[in-house]
């Protein structure tokens, strides 16, 4: 018998990995993207060309990122939804990259997991005030063998002997990462050991990021120009390598350029028949399918639905709409840390997941705070330190010289951010902008949202703290911090192109998923409730933001997903060919730390130093705050 | 290099688009029109205002000690990026994955990559405008990038009382910094960006002219397909490229860290004088 047809709805993160398992298991896919197709040779034995280099003027110019002239979004603030203020910004709100691969293609790769606590924050630690906080349908268990395909699939690295006992009894691994970490970036040591000394403990970031050949991927040679660019030689796992690549070689149908419209409904109202799309030449298209995977994101996902009418019967569809508060910490150091030289930043710091439920929770009446997992030691490239000081009040002429010369934000530079968990609100909301429209004609998304007072208080809270690690950090001699409260003062707002969330690429939680279909808008695998074919497979379904990089789940999820649809389980041992190559540890168990080096060292063929083996790779976000 | 003459024989005789793309882009930048010589869409005399412009907001010499916007070349790579659309592909975006700065060796670079049809589309409303054409009007009209610059460097010269470019120096800083103005402002918010953007980025865009935007700030610029060794990864510079940064400069510097925390300003936001756009 033939398996069902599918269409996949968006080549990103989601949809590439759903597109893969699927295909892998024998349907017939489709894969609509309404982006332009970047990667010309993707899905060939040979592999695809790359367009993209150091380029820092491209990204500024919608080459893969959404052009907010053709699709602008627009927002407001809850005060002035109750106002009746329809729209206080039009323009790019979260936009993320517009072309195959979705945002992976020039995120930062970070990839570390969820915690168990993330999945059922309401049984564990109880209501919070004002925020629409509930269990996750499945445990960290569920997922753990998903996320390990995941992470052999993009080639991650990492180092398990050097993860803290909390990290791990939070989240247990069953495996070595399949890679070894990069190089430590230096800026990312400095800080490490500011946090040593403060009794926190950075260890390698878990990244998808070759460090040493794999899939056909040539090992990273810190370019610097890593989060927010397209790696030029392809070193990031990522959805179009890792996923899209394989299903388009194993048959799947790639149709770059096509919108998709809207999702067509059988009489019945249960069933799905198909999709409406505008093609590349501008023409209505339909093509039907037995099962429809939406996956163009969770602000994308929600309005997709609320054109087609569907999804909706809980009244949550596009409530709950999560973004990550970042909070920064910055230190100044006498000397020149290179924090921009390597992939963003080498090492993390999860001492700041929380929960906190001292005097601080209290204080701001919340049962407890949650911050998030740290990028350690990150900085700024030329162009983005020349652009920040531009942007200031008046400055330019000898003002604007001198700043570069000095070079204040680059040379002496080197932070950390935390990507800290944002509380689901109802009032957080996507929904049809009643007046403007993009170049289809379609109503753009509209995103209401304002911070809760959680996040105001947990980034307060957290804030000095990452301060404190800066100003511990040798050669240090200024520090600062950047709490959310703060960033909304400065800023004017959500809202406004500076203001922190409206710039993250961390977008979750429009269709979370549950068990009760009058309090969630898919079934625990991702199904809407209302419709028996069509599935979510981006990160519109989770129920909670979580203190870390959301693409792994969105990847581990959306395979779950794909795997329940086709009727089969996880791979059993998933091995790509590079895993066991010489030098790699075949087992966590009888590996010490310096044997992890030593794995670190012949693959990067150099011998490390003591200091840095003692703390390794050092990871830190760019000030985009994208992964 | 290719000098003028050569390249505009080139042109004449093959015709421009007949030519290999990265070779004629190096043609083109140098070409690059001389003081009182027009630019590919502004005139001369706009050309010779902007580059003024450009060399207030990135001062060179004699009054600045390092090279600055006008010896990059910037208000020249504005002019071309105004003109994109003079040129099949487009110079909007430059191709990659390689510049032949860094071990590769052909430039990449200055192979810029064709638009299709939609992104054709958002290109011509960013810089044209929307003039009046339905299929660039469906969320009403657009103030192009090329309305804006023509239309602020008029501005400049009225508020000169004549020519902008024939001011002083500081009499020109008094106008570009004028904040009672809206006018001048909103063109100074575009312009500076785009100046830095030209002087800062990579030079197939037309500025940054010999590197001197990179090399004034000790910057590598692209370093693919070459990238950085294990040891300039983890180990600090033998020798550092910049003075040793005092705890008084640093502190006083903390004041501007929340511009770090968003993204800077877009460029420019052509959607914004659309109506329903207007904020509340």
């Amino acid at each position: 018998m033939a398996k069902e047809s599918v269409i996949v709805v968006g080549s990103g993160a989601g949809g590439s990995a759903a597109a893969w398992a699927l295909r892998q298991a024998g349907h017939p896919v489709v894969i609509l993207e309404k982006g332009r197709h970047l990667l010309p040779g993707l899905g060939t034995p040979a592999g695809p060309r790359i367009p993209f280099g150091n380029d820092e003027v491209k990204p500024g110019r919608a080459f893969e990122n959404q052009d907010p002239v053709l699709e602008p979004r627009t927002s407001r603030t809850q005060q002035e939804a109750t106002q009746g203020v329809d729209r206080s910004f039009v323009g790019d709100v979260n936009d993320l990259p517009t072309t195959v691969g979705g945002g992976t293609i020039h995120w930062d790769a970070k990839t570390p997991r969820f915690w168990r606590h993330d999945f059922k924050g309401l049984s564990l630690y109880g209501p919070v005030p004002g925020a629409n906080v509930a269990d996750w349908p499945l445990t960290y268990d569920d997922l753990a063998p998903y996320y390990d395909e995941v992470e052999n699939r993009l080639g991650v690295q990492g180092d398990v002997t050097k993860m803290p006992a909390s990290t791990l009894a939070q989240a247990p691994r069953s495996h070595q990462f399949p890679l070894p970490p990069n190089p430590p970036m230096y800026a990312g040591t400095l800080l490490a050991q500011g946090a040593a000394s403060l009794g926190y403990h950075a260890y390698p970031f878990p990244m998808a990021v070759a460090s040493r050949r794999y899939d056909g991927r040539p090992p990273c040679n810190s370019c610097g120009f890593c989060s927010g660019f397209v790696c030029p030689i392809n070193a990031r796992g990522n959805a179009a390598m890792s996923f899209l690549h394989h299903a388009l070689l194993d048959g799947a149908e790639l149709r770059p350029r096509c919108f998709v419209t809207k999702v067509d409904m059988a009489p019945d109202g249960r069933r799905a028949v198909g999709v409406s799309y505008v093609d590349p030449s501008g023409a209505r298209q339909h093509e039907r399918a037995d099962i429809i995977v939406l996956a163009p994101s969770a602000i994308e996902t929600a309005r997709l639905l609320l054109l087609s009418g569907i999804g909706n019967s809980s009244g949550q569809l596009g409530h709950n709409i999560m973004f990550h508060f970042f909070t920064l910490g910055i230190g100044l150091f006498a000397g020149e840390p290179h924090s921009w030289r390597g992939p963003s930043t080498t090492f993390t710091i999860d001492d700041f997941v929380g929960p906190e439920r001292g005097p601080a929770a209290q204080a701001a009446g919340l049962p407890y705070l949650k911050g998030g997992i740290c990028e350690v030691g990150g900085g700024l490239t030329l162009l983005a330190e020349a652009q920040i000081y531009a942007s200031l009040p008046n400055t330019w002429g000898k003002v604007l010289k001198n700043l570069l010369r000095q070079s204040i934000f680059r040379a002496h530079l080197a932070g950390l951010s935390m990507v800290g968990e944002d509380m689901p609100q109802e009032a957080n909301v996507v929904d049809l902008d009643p007046k403007v429209r993009d170049v289809h004609g379609l109503p753009v998304p509209r995103i209401t949202y304002s911070v809760h007072r959680h996040e105001l208080a947990a980034s307060a809270f957290y804030g000095p703290k990452l301060q404190a690690i800066c100003q511990a950090a040798p050669g240090a001699v200024a520090s600062g911090t950047v709490p959310v409260g703060v960033l909304e003062q400065e800023t004017g707002g959500f809202g406004s192109p500076l203001a922190g969330p409206a710039s993250t690429a961390h977008i979750m939680g429009t269709a979370r998923m549950g068990d009760d279909p009058a309090r969630s808008v898919t079934d625990p695998w991702g199904r809407l409730h209302d419709v028996d074919n069509v599935y979510v497979g981006d990160g519109s379904v989770f129920v909670s933001a979580g203190g870390f990089n959301p693409t792994l789940t969105i990847m581990a999820l959306s395979l779950r997903m794909a795997r329940h649809l086709a009727g089969s389980a996880p791979a059993a041992a998933p091995a790509p060919s590079t895993r066991a190559a010489p030098g790699r540890l075949a087992a966590t168990g009888g590996s010490s730390a310096v044997e992890a080096a030593g794995a670190a060292a012949l693959a990067t063929g150099v011998a490390l130093g003591s200091v840095r083996r003692r703390v390794q790779g050092s990871e830190d976000g760019k000030r985009e705050a994208r992964s | 290099m290719v000098d003028r003459r050569t390249f505009l024989k080139a042109a004449g005789g093959l015709g421009l688009l007949a030519l290999v793309p990265a070779t004629r882009v190096r043609a083109l930048l140098a070409a690059a029109p001389a003081p009182g010589q027009a630019g590919r869409f502004l005139t001369a005399h706009e050309l010779d205002a902007l580059r003024t412009v450009a060399g207030r907001f990135i001062p060179g010499p004699p009054e600045d000690p390092d090279p600055g916007a006008v010896e990059a070349r910037a208000a020249e790579a504005v002019d071309l990026y105004l003109a994109a659309f003079t040129f099949d592909p487009p110079l909007i975006h430059a191709g990659g994955p390689f510049s032949n700065r860094a071990g590769a060796t052909h430039d990449d670079f200055a192979d810029f990559v064709p638009l299709d049809r939609l992104a054709e589309l958002g290109w011509r409303i960013r810089l044209e405008g929307s003039q009046g054409k339905p299929e660039r009007e469906f969320a009403g009209p657009v103030t192009g990038l090329q309305e804006i610059y023509r239309s602020g460097l008029a501005h400049l010269d009225q508020r000169a009382g004549g020519s902008f470019a024939a001011l002083p120096g500081p009499a020109q800083d008094l106008i570009l910094s004028d904040q009672t103005d809206s006018a001048v402002q909103d063109f100074v918010g575009v312009a500076l960006s785009d100046v830095v953007d030209a002087t800062y980025g990579p030079p197939e865009y037309g500025g940054n002219r010999d590197l001197v935007g990179w090399t004034v700030n000790h910057w590598p610029g692209d370093t693919q397909p070459r990238g950085f060794t294990p040891e300039q990864v983890s180990n600090p510079d033998p020798q550092p490229a910049t003075p040793a940064l005092s705890a008084k400069a640093a502190a006083a510097a903390l004041k501007f860290l929340p511009a770090l925390a968003g993204r800077p300003a877009a460029h420019a936001a052509p959607w914004a004088a659309r109506p329903g756009y207007e904020r509340g």
